[in-house]
């Protein structure tokens, strides 16, 4: 997935390439793949960054991704949509948290966390 | 031998509840998103469009419409007929365990985490051995890692005595990360106040936290981020990364 392939895709395509990139995440980290997992953080934050740059700042499209089934998913896309949907996404992130599937309960906690720090200003 | 079955029995039916309810939670939050994008492409065909200018209020024709601009063409908007719900209809996150050895290292080590994360909902010790021997007999060369994943929350005070008498299952991990050498000695990151005793599978977990980038820390990994800072920020970090990964009680 280049930068370029990122800009000529439409919305629905590029919330389908974010929940399949964190898929590929969390199989990434099943298997110990640093590497892999780093390239799909990547991925997601390209994609992140892209729909925010589409008229109207088109992150809120992630909010489909709230109910997905997977949990690395459902993490990943509320993280890359706090700005947009503070409310909602601090919640579904409590709600990993609070599922103990780890390791993505601990990377929640961890998410709120530096939030409450302000390492993390949501922009 | 009994007890064994019994309990493999229990985890199968129990992950068959969780992959069911799971399902019929996904179906009924996809009918309802359906429904609403249904009544969205209705709305849209009708000409709706909030932002179409309206007659001001208390002129005659207040309220009503200025224009026939309602509609259908604004930038990303999605027709009816291309919404559609993202993934498949799940059948739960856990991959299934091989009952023979896997000969690939990552299908070894998936199957070991998925087994160690199945497992933490059962009981006793005696019950997980069997567990895991009806699981695959392969994995009771790793029951020690699998069985520490099980621990709950200690102390700091308990986590550090640990470190002093390492034991199969178990690593040593430093709080402040070893990598940190350059900026302080080696006696302050080996000292026993840094080290503590965690189950190896929750230390890989947060080794591999700290290595994976992560949009928190600006897109960097957050041992990335934390390299160079000072001892009280990175004990910060780590501290709160034994907290959430389950090992320090908060």
């Amino acid at each position: 997935m280049t930068q370029t392939s990122i800009q000529k895709m439409s919305v629905d395509e590029l919330v389908d390439n974010f929940s399949a990139s964190a898929l590929r995440q969390f199989e990434a980290e099943l298997e110990n793949s640093v590497a892999r997992q780093n390239k799909c953080v990547e991925e997601q934050m390209a994609i992140a960054a892209e729909l925010k740059t589409r008229p109207g700042d088109q992150r809120a499209a992630l909010l489909e991704l709230y109910n997905h089934p997977n949990v690395q998913v459902r993490l990943n896309a509320a993280r890359l949509s706090l700005a947009v949907a503070p409310t909602a996404a601090r919640e579904v992130i409590q709600a990993v948290k609070e599922s103990k599937q780890y390791p993505q309960a601990m990377d929640a906690g961890m998410c709120l966390w530096t939030l409450e720090q302000g390492i993390l200003k949501p922009t | 031998m009994q007890i064994i079955e019994l309990e493999a029995e229990r985890l199968r039916s129990l992950r068959a509840l969780v992959a069911g309810t799971l399902r019929l939670k996904w179906l009924r939050a996809a009918t309802r998103f359906e429904i609403a994008a249904h009544r969205h492409g209705l709305a849209l065909k009708y000409g709706y469009d909030p932002a179409q200018p309206r007659v001001p209020r208390g002129k005659p024709d207040g309220g009503q419409w200025t224009d026939a601009g309602g509609g259908t063409s604004r930038g990303d908007r999605r027709s009816p007929g291309l919404i559609r719900l993202a993934g498949e209809i799940p059948t739960g996150d856990s991959p299934e365990i091989p009952k023979k050895r896997p000969a690939k290292s990552k299908d070894r080590t998936k199957a070991k985490k998925t087994a160690a994360r199945l497992l933490g909902q059962v009981g006793s010790t005696v019950e997980m051995v069997g567990a895991i021997a009806k699981l695959g007999a392969w994995l009771q060369t790793c029951s020690a890692e699998i069985e520490s994943y099980r621990d709950t929350p200690k102390s700091l005070e308990e986590l550090q005595r640990g470190a002093s008498t390492p034991k199969p299952g178990y690593d040593i991990h430093h709080i402040v990360e070893r990598n940190q050498k350059v900026y302080f000695t080696r006696e302050t990151i080996n000292s026993p106040d840094n080290l503590v005793l965690v189950p190896r599978l929750r230390h890989q977990e947060i080794n591999a936290w700290y290595q994976t980038k992560n949009p928190d820390f600006g897109g960097k990994s957050p041992r990335d981020y934390l390299d160079g800072r000072s001892w009280a920020v990175q004990r910060a970090v780590g501290l709160q990364a034994l907290i959430d990964a389950g090992v320090l009680k908060p």
